[in-house]
Formats: C-alpha cells, sequence, structure tokens
C-alpha cells in the first residue's frame, strides 16, 4: 500500500514538470544565438526482492549557440541522481560544406542506437536498455575530433572521428569496460582510437546502422601496467511503419591482451563481449491522435564474459537476459509517462527476479 | 601526430565559399529537374487583399514562376522550416498542373535529423497537389532519429499546398 500511495503521489507531482518545458521555448530564437533544450527522467523502481527506490535519474541541459551558419556549438550539462553532475556534449561543429561538417569536442560515440539517442522519450522502457550499460557504456562520450556527414542522393549518413581511448584501470566484472570511460575529464591521452558509423535509411520506414570502434586503452607512460585494445563491432535497425515499430541491436566487442591485464590489475575482464536486444513495439492509439500510446515488449541478452582468457573462468552470472514488456504512453511529443515490467535471469541462476517501473521523461 | 596534422590539412582544402550558395543550388535543380539549360524567374504579384487569405509566413518573395524560352513551365518555392532548435531551408518545384513535381533540402542546419534531405524520402511529396493534406505515418513515412524534421516538412508541404490551393481560386495561379 505504501508503495502504491509512494506511486500516486510520484504521477501527480510529474505534472508540474510538463508545465515548465515552456518556459525554456520562449528563450529560444531558431537560427540565431542562444539555444536553450533539455531533457529529464525520473523514476521509480520497484523490484520483487529488495527496496524500491525513487530517483531524478537525469536532468540534463542542453545550451548551445549558433555563431554564423555555419559554426555551432553544442553543449549538454547533466545532473544525475541530483548529486552528480557531468558534461555530456561539448562541441563546435564547422560546416565544411553542405551535408559535411568538422566536428570537435566532447562527443557522443556513434555505436548502437540509445548512446547517440538516448533522449527518454526516444527509446521505450523507463530505464535505458541493460546492455547499454554493460556492452556499449551509455553515455559513452569522449574528446575527439572528425567529421560527420550525409550524402542525400544514397540516403545515407556518415561519421568518422579519433577519440580519446578508454582509461585501462576498473576494466572488467559485470559491467566490463564502463569504469574505463575518461569523459573529457582530466582524462590521459596517449592513444588515439578510430570510431565509424554508418547509417543508411534508403528504404522507407527503416534505419539501418553499422558501426566500429578500435585502439587501445590509455597508459601510463610512467608505469609497467598493462592496458587492453578494443575492438567494437554493432549493428542496429529500426523499423517504423503506421502503428506498428520495431528495433535490434547487436554488438560483439573483442578485448587483446586480457589475460596479462587480468594478472596486472587483478581482475576479470573478459577476452568477449557480446549483446543483442530485439523489440516490438504498437501504438494503441490512432495514428489522427498527437498522443500515442506504445505497448512494447524487448527481449535482450548480454554477457560480459562471451569469452575469457587464460586461466580465468567465466562467470555465468554475468550472461544476462531481461524480458521487458510495458506502456509508453506520449502525451505530447517531447513529455511521456512510461511504465514497464521487467523479468531478469542470468545463467548462474535458475531463478529469475522481477522488478516494475515507473517513470517519466521529457526532451525539449 | 602525422595523422591528426594531415588531417587538418586536408579539411582545409575542403572548406568553400557559401555565397550566394541557395541560389546555384535552386538553379542546378531547375535546370535538372526540366532538363532546361537556361530559365529565368519572375515574380508572381499577389493583392494584399488575397495575402490576408493566406498562410501569415507565405514567403512570396521566392514564389516565382520558371519561364524558359517565354514560356511558363512552372514554380518555384524556397522557404524556411523548424527543425529541433533551428531552421532549415527547402525548396519545392511545382508543374503547371500545381502539383509537387520535385522537393530539396537546401540547407539543414541541425546536428540531427538531416536525414530528411534523402532524395528517396523526399520523392513521397512528388505528385501531391494543391488538395493534398499529407500525414505522418499514412502519407509520409517516419525517419527513425529524425521525427521532429520529419514532422516539421510534412506541416510546412501542408501549409504550402494550402496556400497554392487559395492563391488558385483566386486566379493568381
Amino acid at each position: 500500500m505504501k508503495k502504491f500511495n509512494l506511486i500516486i503521489v510520484l504521477l501527480l507531482a510529474s505534472t508540474s514538470f510538463v508545465f515548465a518545458q515552456n518556459a525554456a521555448e520562449t528563450l529560444m530564437n531558431k537560427g540565431q544565438g542562444l539555444v536553450l533544450g533539455g531533457y529529464g527522467e525520473v523514476h521509480v523502481n520497484l523490484p520483487e526482492d529488495g527496496n524500491g527506490k525513487v530517483d531524478v535519474h537525469r536532468l540534463v541541459t542542453l545550451l548551445g549557440y549558433n555563431f554564423n551558419e555555419k559554426v555551432q556549438f553544442v553543449s549538454e550539462i547533466e545532473f544525475e541522481h541530483v548529486v552528480e553532475v557531468y558534461v555530456e556534449q561539448a562541441f563546435l561543429s564547422y560546416a565544411l560544406k553542405d551535408n559535411l561538417s568538422l566536428r570537435a569536442g566532447l562527443m557522443l560515440i556513434p555505436m548502437g542506437i540509445v548512446n547517440e539517442f538516448h533522449e527518454p522519450t526516444t527509446f521505450n522502457g523507463v530505464e535505458r536498455p541493460g546492455m547499454d550499460k554493460s556492452i556499449i557504456p551509455t553515455t559513452w562520450r569522449e574528446i575527439g575530433f572528425g567529421l560527420n556527414g550525409r550524402v542525400d542522393d544514397a540516403s545515407l549518413k556518415y561519421q568518422l572521428y579519433l577519440f580519446n581511448g578508454f582509461k585501462s584501470s576498473g576494466l572488467g566484472g559485470s559491467n566490463g569496460i564502463r569504469s574505463g570511460r575518461a569523459k573529457g575529464a582530466e582524462a590521459m591521452w596517449n592513444t588515439t582510437n578510430i570510431s565509424a558509423k554508418v547509417d543508411w535509411y534508403g528504404i522507407q520506414g527503416l534505419k539501418l546502422g553499422l558501426a566500429g570502434y578500435f585502439g587501445d586503452t590509455n597508459v601510463d607512460v610512467n608505469t609497467d601496467v598493462p592496458g587492453v585494445g578494443i575492438s567494437m563491432i554493432g549493428l542496429d535497425a529500426r523499423y517504423v511503419k503506421d502503428r506498428f515499430g520495431m528495433r535490434g541491436q547487436f554488438v560483439t566487442t573483442s578485448i587483446d591482451g586480457s589475460e596479462e591485464y587480468n594478472l596486472a590489475w587483478d581482475s576479470d575482464l573478459g577476452s568477449k563481449m557480446n549483446g543483442w536486444y530485439l523489440e516490438a513495439s504498437y501504438n494503441l492509439f490512432s495514428l489522427d491522435k498527437e498522443e500515442k500510446l506504445d505497448f512494447f515488449a524487448r527481449y535482450s541478452n548480454y554477457d560480459t564474459h562471451a569469452g575469457v582468457a587464460g586461466s580465468l573462468v567465466a562467470n555465468d552470472a554475468y550472461n544476462r537476459n531481461v524480458l521487458t514488456t510495458g506502456l509508453s504512453w506520449h502525451v505530447a511529443p517531447g513529455a511521456a509517462f512510461k511504465m514497464d515490467y521487467q523479468i531478469l535471469g542470468n545463467e548462474a541462476s535458475d531463478e529469475n527476479t522481477s522488478v516494475i517501473n515507473f517513470g517519466i521523461g521529457v526532451w525539449f | 601526430m602525422r595523422i591528426i596534422f594531415l588531417f587538418f590539412v586536408s579539411v582545409l582544402f575542403l572548406s568553400v565559399s557559401e555565397k550566394d550558395r541557395n541560389k546555384k543550388k535552386v538553379a542546378k535543380q531547375i535546370k535538372s529537374v526540366f532538363e532546361i539549360e537556361k530559365f529565368e524567374l519572375s515574380t508572381i504579384i499577389v493583392d494584399d487583399i488575397i495575402k490576408e487569405k493566406i498562410w501569415d509566413e507565405f514567403n512570396y518573395s521566392k514564389f516565382k514562376k520558371i519561364i524558359h524560352n517565354d514560356t511558363l513551365i512552372g514554380y518555384s518555392y524556397e522557404s524556411k522550416a523548424p527543425s529541433m532548435h533551428y531552421e532549415f531551408d527547402y525548396l519545392i518545384i511545382l508543374g503547371l498542373d500545381l502539383k509537387i513535381i520535385d522537393s530539396k533540402i537546401l540547407v539543414y542546419r541541425e546536428n540531427w535529423g538531416g536525414e530528411i534531405g534523402s532524395k528517396r524520402w523526399l520523392k513521397q511529396f512528388t505528385g501531391k497537389g494543391k488538395e493534398d493534406r499529407l500525414k505522418y505515418m499514412k502519407d509520409i513515412s517516419a525517419i527513425s532519429g529524425a521525427t521532429i524534421s520529419v514532422k516539421s516538412m510534412i506541416e510546412t508541404v501542408n501549409v504550402f499546398l494550402e496556400s497554392v490551393n487559395k492563391l488558385n481560386q483566386n486566379s493568381v495561379l
């Protein structure tokens, strides 16, 4: 009963958040000068066993400036869990010519769907998909530079960047390379990594993506402690037709040198990490309505010990599967109430656990 | 280090002059669509009384007759529409039957959503005329990652076609 009352209070409280976005719109003058926007998520997680949790998971301000027709600055400043502050993006974009821009600064790595498109109204489910935490370490951003372009005749978009690599410390466990994100915070730059992605949208409603990320982790030149080499390949697909939607993602990562790394760092980093998910959704409302009510179901499997090197024994608990089903009620473009039910399992246990999640998401 | 230096030098060569870029693009598109080498753009005069019946933001200064060998062959319209935080420039070319025969995104400024420039996606507007009102997902497909710009382009084409309808009803076209 207590948890139910809490849900009702939170749902009522969340309505005030929706009205607040209108004030931000008055500060914007499209195409000129200052640009202001943002996104936010408030979550309620109620596991079958254990404590429920409520959290302002993210509140992000987009602060940008349009210097002229060719030059833009884009930044995102994030508050996570109320007390943590991060910079998610901070880059300068210069249009070299139509459909080709040079970008430099703190940028998102183009891999998968959610790392680039992580605003809460762009995906189903209260939390981001689990593999987008453990395999693709979303929100994955590093300092780098490169090119971003489109070929309109071929319905193709491409990105090619050189980035600062991961840190070598803290890699391993159930979240793989996630702790190695430098996030542009006084990070060491001794190795340059390559990131590339191509998106193709030549069939109406379909978008396919192919991405690669390659390079070594940064190693302190004053020490003997080793890093690893990372090769990540990602394939993603999204399809929307009338009220029906589908999306899927597959990512595989090979880690070179994990045996030496684990010996030096006393860790359990795998030599291979795989993850995939498949999702289908259906809008229960008519297309004539501005509101949408998406019913969805997603199955995901991801494993940070898909391969292990040397004497390391694969930890079956890292081989996880998640079934998520729920509703996303888009009450306006950029504002949604969300709820879902998840069944979580892993290969180390015959028993699954479950959790009910509620949340709101806004993006403006 | 050498790679980074070479990268920046090669990038400098890619930067080109932007003067009158839309004018050149429009000219190139018209020549391509009608398969002609020369043409002129002629102003369309619209009475203030008629303007009051039409969409406030209709860009009359960029709505032109396309004349080839002293003959009217179509109409050209350029304007801007909003993306998430910026605006994009677009071109619509009408035939004499007041149906869209071509459309193009001239300049897209936003960092995301530029997929609406896809020739294949824009082909969906071809053949639509003054009586048509297009619906997202039903008549024009979505593009994942470009929802806001897709909807904006659909809305802007709809108000444009409605304006063309009113201009036709008032014997301007």
